[in-house]
């Protein structure tokens, strides 16, 4: 059964003047790793958004459709309730700050203060995300005085400390430079390893094809194309969607319409230098 | 830091609140405004050994300067009364008036300076970690922080701003008109920038359980200590002590 499961989801903000998400369903798996790609302003946030109940319950106006979450209406689960099975990490860190905690390490325990978790539970649950985060230098500061990066990864850290089945993250590396977005994607992928369901909102496809189990392309608040990573992201039509793909698949791409076939379409290096070994290879014996 | 200073800044939150409590009581109790004034510079002394003199001393001087000199020259002028003391045109300077000023300014004084010191030398976390003992929600108390908090983060927003309009060749410094002429503009982005966030940091909240029911742990705590015992007991009979005083006297 799908852990979480969208049946026909439309949804208007009270604000805006059309619909920002038409007509879309996908169906969620435990476990597995989803990315949500797009251009600015196709709906993947508002799609977060719906994930977590912040839509109907905070922000109001009309969803048609379904939204199951463990096979239950959206509408009848509490917020306070969702806080627990499903985290969200916010795309702008900024905002991402309890402002009533004075150190990060205070301000990743709020989390599990609220939820009444034992003292010294706490500490030890903080103190192992601090370094699986790479964040311990940073412990004692002020969370409002660190850098976009540093909060970035505070803020993960203040979500995944709770430990919810599922973790929804609003383009977690934005702000984060090459070496960092590795870590955070390792990092991730850890929390895939631990049995949790993930939802990405992320623009570089090159991570996504190593990562990611299936992908959602959005457009003008349509779900255009999903499916299984490798057939999304060596798909062409893709490219006509604004998605950009992997430089690998592209030179796959390439090498097909000029006449040199790979069999395949590679999404990573390694694939790549394979598929052109035994293309190489053919045409050895061939010749 | 040294052992008085220490003593003080460790009490707890309501004992420090009952020791300036007795000081603004005493301003009521005791008769004419002599002592009432001399709160001040008890307070003063206080802040001292807590190693905040200066801080406070500024803060209550220029906040107080200003009331009690304003209170003064209103009811100097003001307050109906026969015994003329100085007269100028239809202004005039009453016996009443001023004994009335004296009584009331000693009070604002007394009340003032005491107030004062009690946020100078309690820290807010701890006076919120002992208002969620006594049982005040933490709804009430997270408001009460974040606003603390959120004024350095709107000041800092404000110059942000401002920075932006002195590049677009805005004038932001010079005459007081100028400097109005150059905040009015600065007020629409600050305040809907200051919704914008409050709607996500409803949002953040949430996404840290905070409705979540049950009870909540904190990992700060203050907590009472022998001391608190002893300052409390000496107060009480100081004021028992202060309340014969004034009913034989
Ligand atoms: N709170 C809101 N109120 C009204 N309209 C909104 C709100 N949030 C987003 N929208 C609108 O919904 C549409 C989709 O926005 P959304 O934030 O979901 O896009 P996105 O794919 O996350 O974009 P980006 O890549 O820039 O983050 C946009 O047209 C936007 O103007
Ligand atoms: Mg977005």
């Amino acid at each position: 059964m799908s852990i979480i499961s969208i049946k026909n989801l439309t949804y208007q903000y009270p604000t805006s003047e059309e619909d920002v998400l038409r007509d879309i369903s996908v169906e969620f798996e435990s476990g597995k790793f989803y990315a949500v790609i797009g251009a600015n302003g196709a709906g993947k946030t508002s799609l977060c958004n719906a994930i977590r109940g912040f839509i109907p319950h905070f922000y109001n106006g009309e969803l048609q459709g379904d939204v199951l979450i463990e096979g239950r209406d959206i509408r009848e689960w509490e917020l306070g309730e969702l806080s627990t099975k499903i985290g969200y990490v916010f795309q702008n860190p900024f905002t991402q700050i309890s402002g009533v905690k004075d150190t990060v390490f205070d301000e990743i325990s709020f989390g599990l203060e609220n939820l009444g978790v034992e003292e010294s539970e706490i500490r030890s649950r903080v103190a192992d995300i601090i370094q699986l985060l790479e964040i311990g230098h940073l412990q004692e500061k002020n969370p409002f005085e660190l850098s976009g990066g540093q909060k970035q990864r505070v803020a993960l850290a203040s979500i995944i400390v709770m430990e919810p089945e599922i973790l929804v993250i609003d383009e977690p590396t934005s702000q984060l430079d090459p070496q960092s977005t590795e870590a955070i994607f390792s990092i991730i992928e850890l929390m895939q390893k631990k049995g949790k369901t993930i939802i990405l909102v992320e623009h570089k496809i090159e991570l996504i094809a190593e990562y990611a189990d299936y992908i959602i392309v959005m457009k003008d608040g349509k779900a255009v194309l999903q499916g299984n990573a490798d057939d999304v992201l060596s798909n062409e039509q893709a490219i006509e969607l604004g998605c950009a793909l992997p430089q690998y698949a592209l030179f796959g791409i390439e090498m097909k319409e000029n006449g040199m076939d790979l069999g395949t379409i590679p999404l990573t290096e390694k694939k790549a230098i394979s598929a052109v070994q035994h293309l190489l290879e053919k045409r050895r014996v061939t010749s | 830091m040294n052992k008085i200073q220490q003593f003080i800044v460790n009490l707890y939150p309501t004992t420090k609140f009952l020791i300036v409590l007795f000081l603004a009581l005493s301003a009521f109790i005791t008769p004419g405004y002599i002592w009432s004034y001399l709160v001040l510079p008890i307070c003063m002394f206080l802040a001292y050994l807590a190693g905040c003199f200066k801080e406070f001393s500024n803060l209550a001087i220029k906040a107080l300067l200003l009331i009690v000199l304003f209170i003064f020259l209103l009811q100097a002028f003001f307050y109906p009364g026969q015994e003329i003391l100085w007269q100028w045109g239809i202004f005039s300077v009453k016996q009443e008036g001023i004994q009335f000023a004296l009584s009331l300014t000693s009070k604002i004084v007394a009340v003032a300076s005491s107030l004062l010191l009690f946020f100078r030398i309690t820290k807010v976390k701890d006076l919120v970690s002992s208002l969620e003992k006594l049982g005040l929600s933490p709804k009430v108390t997270f408001i009460f922080l974040s606003t603390l908090q959120i004024i350095p983060e709107m000041q800092k927003s404000t110059h942000v701003i401002m920075d932006a309009q002195k590049t677009r060749g805005v004038e932001t410094e010079g005459k007081l008109m100028t400097r109005v002429k150059a905040f009015v503009p600065i007020l629409s982005p600050l305040v809907l920038g200051s919704i914008a966030s409050t709607e996500e940091r409803v949002l953040t909240l949430e996404s840290r359980a905070f409705s979540a029911k049950g009870n909540k742990t904190s990992l700060y705590q203050v907590n009472k200590t022998k001391h608190d015992l002893k300052v409390r007991i000496l107060l009480l009979i100081l004021f028992i002590l202060l309340i014969v005083w004034r009913v034989l006297s």
